[in-house]
């Protein structure tokens, strides 16, 4: 079915409201599946295979710091989804690049990292280059990275399958590069074995988003009656008393 | 012609002009005590459709005698077609509910890019009038509905099939045939969104443009479908409508909570308006060369706000109260400015003194009007980027300054006090319709929206200052990592200090906020008149009264409608 843009960032803003997320990282989670829907990065695929997981992460601890200094820190996102906790480490990256010109940021324990486009894109605008790299899988192992310059308004993404075995500790871990004074690309090498490789410039997701822009988005029936169905969570019970605090005579 | 650069300079720095303070124009009843004026998006308008001399068209016209039917205008802007579609069905006087939670109405209608082909019309058919129970696609800007005002329209109706004039009094009274009790756009229901909007229809792209457009066509419309059913009901004595008097029918609208939240939710929307409309009275406060012409203009304007007064007959006690109020505002301002007018600084100070908070308002919206020259380039300026960005970089210490001093007017509410948190806002099952609540008697608190911005920074506020004596040299990105709770607000803070007028100020969950200042300011802002509080939740109002007529495009025009009079009979 056809949606606009705006009603999905609605449906997905309740979706995460009902599901215990706070003020400001529901309106993140929205912004993020939305920005790779909208981009053609199946930011719908994403969320179908995040949602049956998302109403867990309320019982999970806060991410938490466990190394720091000037350039560097590691974050324990303790399972938890990115799209409740990634915008803080990339924000995190962006503050020590200012301070000391390149910082790295490495995040272990978090899933749904595709995710992270929409908070790289932010810095982008606001003028700070960052790269992020992760693998995701056990059995096949797939690696991704994501990249954009200072300045731009679309990164780069590319992903293939790996050769790699899959260690039986998988961390979850996705790194941060992030820099104020040089200008980061990424891209996938050729000669790891790597197949099914595919590189979206940012001109490709330039055109896409015009296309969402004129055409809005389509989406699976079910997955939009059960985003809203979630959303619903956030409703009052209709009474006739409730029905007076609208103001109606 | 303005540029943005020549706006910001005049915004901040060292050679900006002198703009109201925060303190005094975001208070929440100032806001409320607003009134239409230059700026307002339905005088933009017009002055677009009048001045570009927009060709508009039937393309289909199929009403029967009793005006029911399907009508398409086709809508020639000099960058664009557009297609105004409208469905006029039988309702019955049972039916007919104003409220967001009706399922049938009079008419229903929908803004199309481009030409309407007979398959979409059958779709728009089967879509539009069920409303939210229909889907549109991105070729569909703006969906709308109305309802007759039964008792003013049949007798306009009777009135001109027996070859006389609707009564100038009655219109005083209720200034509409039709009453629209929604208008959606930006995306709803599966129509364009506002990005597509903005940067794809360049005659639409300034904010609830095509809203306001709609809302002109229904008027437009109310008039021939009254006209079209007193022909066909005696043709023999059947007289058309004076244009003046036409003229003087708007279209009704009751506007409810659904609103508000919108003006929580765009702060940096909603600072832009106000600093163009701030601007704007700084120019000419600054620039407005003060002549005879002027002069003469001013007492004028200030006779036409009283006979405007005069004529609003309002229901509500409060706000007939009040517009007494205005009147004797309006009668002091007119003996100053005989006695003694040596500036506008003066007087708008002078003001301040001895008019009350509608008054002064109404005096900023009539200096507007002097000086067009000043004022109308800040047209094309009503948008605003709305990215609400953290700046990771801010140390906490600075963050906490930022706080005490943008907000100061959150930190000195008591939220300790009896009824400083009674109030709490959340969404109905019912349509998600917004509703109010009381924390002493309602359920749903657990489920409120986050409207309370003044709560959420004294929350934000005590933590930080925690935070700051254990960790000074800190930055927010470190702050959001070790409290992501806080991460809306701090965005918000951080966002709104970038604004020259930042958010409104007024702690929204107070057991005695009155929601309507919110509604009005926006409404204000849309440009409206004659506001009618129906409870402290909802509030009547009348659209386009006055303005240009859909034959008139071509004419000459002056955009001189703020504040219409009766027709002289």
């Amino acid at each position: 079915m056809h949606v606009s843009m705006n009603e999905l960032k609605a449906a997905l803003r309740r979706c995460f409201e009902a599901t215990g997320y706070f003020v400001g990282n529901y309106e993140d989670a929205g912004n993020m599946i939305l920005w790779l829907e909208k981009h053609g990065l199946d930011g719908l695929g994403e969320l179908r295979r995040a949602l049956p997981y998302i109403n867990l992460d309320s019982d999970k601890p806060l991410s938490t710091v466990v190394y720091e200094d000037s350039t560097s820190a590691i974050i324990d996102s303790n399972g938890r989804s990115a799209l409740n906790c990634i915008a803080a480490a990339v924000d995190l990256a962006h503050a020590k690049a200012l301070e000391s010109s390149l910082a790295t940021v490495t995040v272990h324990n978090c899933h749904n990292r595709k995710f992270v486009l929409k908070a790289l894109t932010d810095c982008g605008r606001r003028g700070i280059s960052v790269v992020a790299y992760w693998q995701n899988g056990s059995r096949t192992v797939t690696e991704h990275t994501a990249a954009i310059r200072a300045g731009e308004r679309y990164p780069s993404y590319s992903e293939a399958t790996t050769s790699l075995g899959g260690e039986p500790d998988e961390r979850q871990t996705l790194t941060i590069i992030c820099s104020s004074r040089v200008d980061l690309t990424s891209s996938l090498q050729h000669s790891s074995g790597n197949r099914n490789a595919r590189h979206v410039s940012p001109q490709q997701l330039a055109l896409n988003k015009e296309h969402s822009v004129d055409h809005g988005i389509e989406i699976d029936p079910d997955l939009w009656d059960e985003i809203n169905r979630i959303g619903t969570g956030i409703l009052v019970e209709n009474t006739e008393r409730s029905r007076q605090g609208a103001g109606g005579r | 012609m303005t540029t943005p650069a020549a706006i910001n300079a005049s915004l901040r720095g060292d050679n900006a002009l002198p703009l109201r303070p925060a303190s005094q124009v975001m208070q929440l009843e100032r806001l409320g005590a607003m009134h239409q004026s230059r700026l307002s998006f339905m005088r933009i308008l017009i002055r677009r459709i009048m001045r570009e001399r927009w060709q508009i068209d039937p393309a289909r016209f199929e009403l029967d005698d009793q005006g029911y039917g399907t009508l398409v205008y086709e809508i020639r802007t000099p960058h664009d077609l557009f297609s105004f579609v409208l469905f006029s069905d039988y309702l019955s006087p049972e039916e007919r509910n104003d409220r967001v939670i009706a399922t049938k109405w009079d008419l229903t209608m929908a803004l199309v890019a481009g030409s309407v082909e007979p398959e979409q019309l059958a779709e728009l058919r089967r879509n539009v009038p069920v409303q939210e129970a229909g889907r549109l696609d991105a070729r569909v800007l703006v969906l709308s509905r109305a309802n007759r005002s039964a008792r003013n329209f049949d007798t306009v109706v009777g009135l001109l099939a027996a070859g006389r004039q609707p009564d100038v009094a009655q219109i005083a009274r209720v200034g509409y045939l039709y009453r629209t009790t929604a208008v959606y756009g930006s995306g709803k229901l599966g129509m364009a969104d506002w990005e597509k909007v903005s940067t794809r229809y360049p005659d639409f792209a300034r904010p609830f443009s095509a809203e306001m457009f709609v809302c002109w066509m229904l008027r437009n419309f109310s008039l021939l479908q009254a006209e079209h059913i007193a022909r066909h009901r005696a043709p023999e004595t059947f007289r058309p409508m004076e244009t003046e008097i036409k003229r003087y029918f708007g279209i009704g609208n009751s506007t409810g909570l659904g609103m508000a939240p919108y003006l929580i939710n765009h702060p940096q929307l909603i600072n832009r308006w106000v600093e163009m409309r701030e601007l704007a009275l700084a120019r000419v406060r600054t620039l407005g060369q003060l002549d005879d012409r002027r002069r003469l203009e001013l007492r004028e304007l200030i006779d036409r706000c009283s006979s405007h007064m005069q004529e609003t007959v309002t229901e509500d006690e409060w706000q007939t109260d009040n517009n007494r109020q205005v009147l004797k505002d309006l009668d002091a301002l007119h003996d100053r400015v005989t006695e003694h007018l040596e500036s506008w600084d003066q007087l708008l100070r002078w003001s301040e003194d001895n008019c009350t908070l509608q008054g002064q308002e109404l005096l900023v919206s009539i200096l507007l009007e002097l000086y067009p020259e000043l004022v109308e380039d800040l047209e094309d300026y009503m948008s605003a980027d709305e990215y609400l960005d953290l700046d990771p970089l801010m140390p906490v210490c600075e963050l906490q300054r930022v706080i005490e001093q943008r907000y100061a007017w959150a930190l000195q509410v008591d939220f300790g006090k009896d009824g400083a948190r009674e109030t709490f806002w959340y969404r109905s099952e019912e349509k998600m319709e917004p509703r109010l609540g009381s924390a002493s008697c309602d359920d749903g608190r657990e489920k409120q929206m986050a409207l309370g911005v003044a709560y959420a920074v004294r929350k934000c506020y005590d933590q930080l200052c925690e935070y700051v004596r254990q960790h000074p040299r800190h930055t927010t990105a470190r702050f959001m990592v070790a409290r992501p709770k806080l991460r809306g607000i701090v965005r918000r803070i951080q966002s709104m200090n970038r604004c020259v007028y930042g958010d409104i100020q007024a702690n929204l969950l107070d057991r005695d906020v009155l929601p309507m200042h919110l509604l009005r300011a926006k409404l204000a802002f849309f440009g409206v008149s004659k506001f009618d509080p129906r409870s402290r939740l909802w509030v009547r109002n009348t659209m386009f009264q006055g303005a240009p007529l859909m034959e008139e495009i071509g004419r000459t025009f002056n955009d001189d409608w703020f504040m219409p009079l009766a027709p002289q009979r």
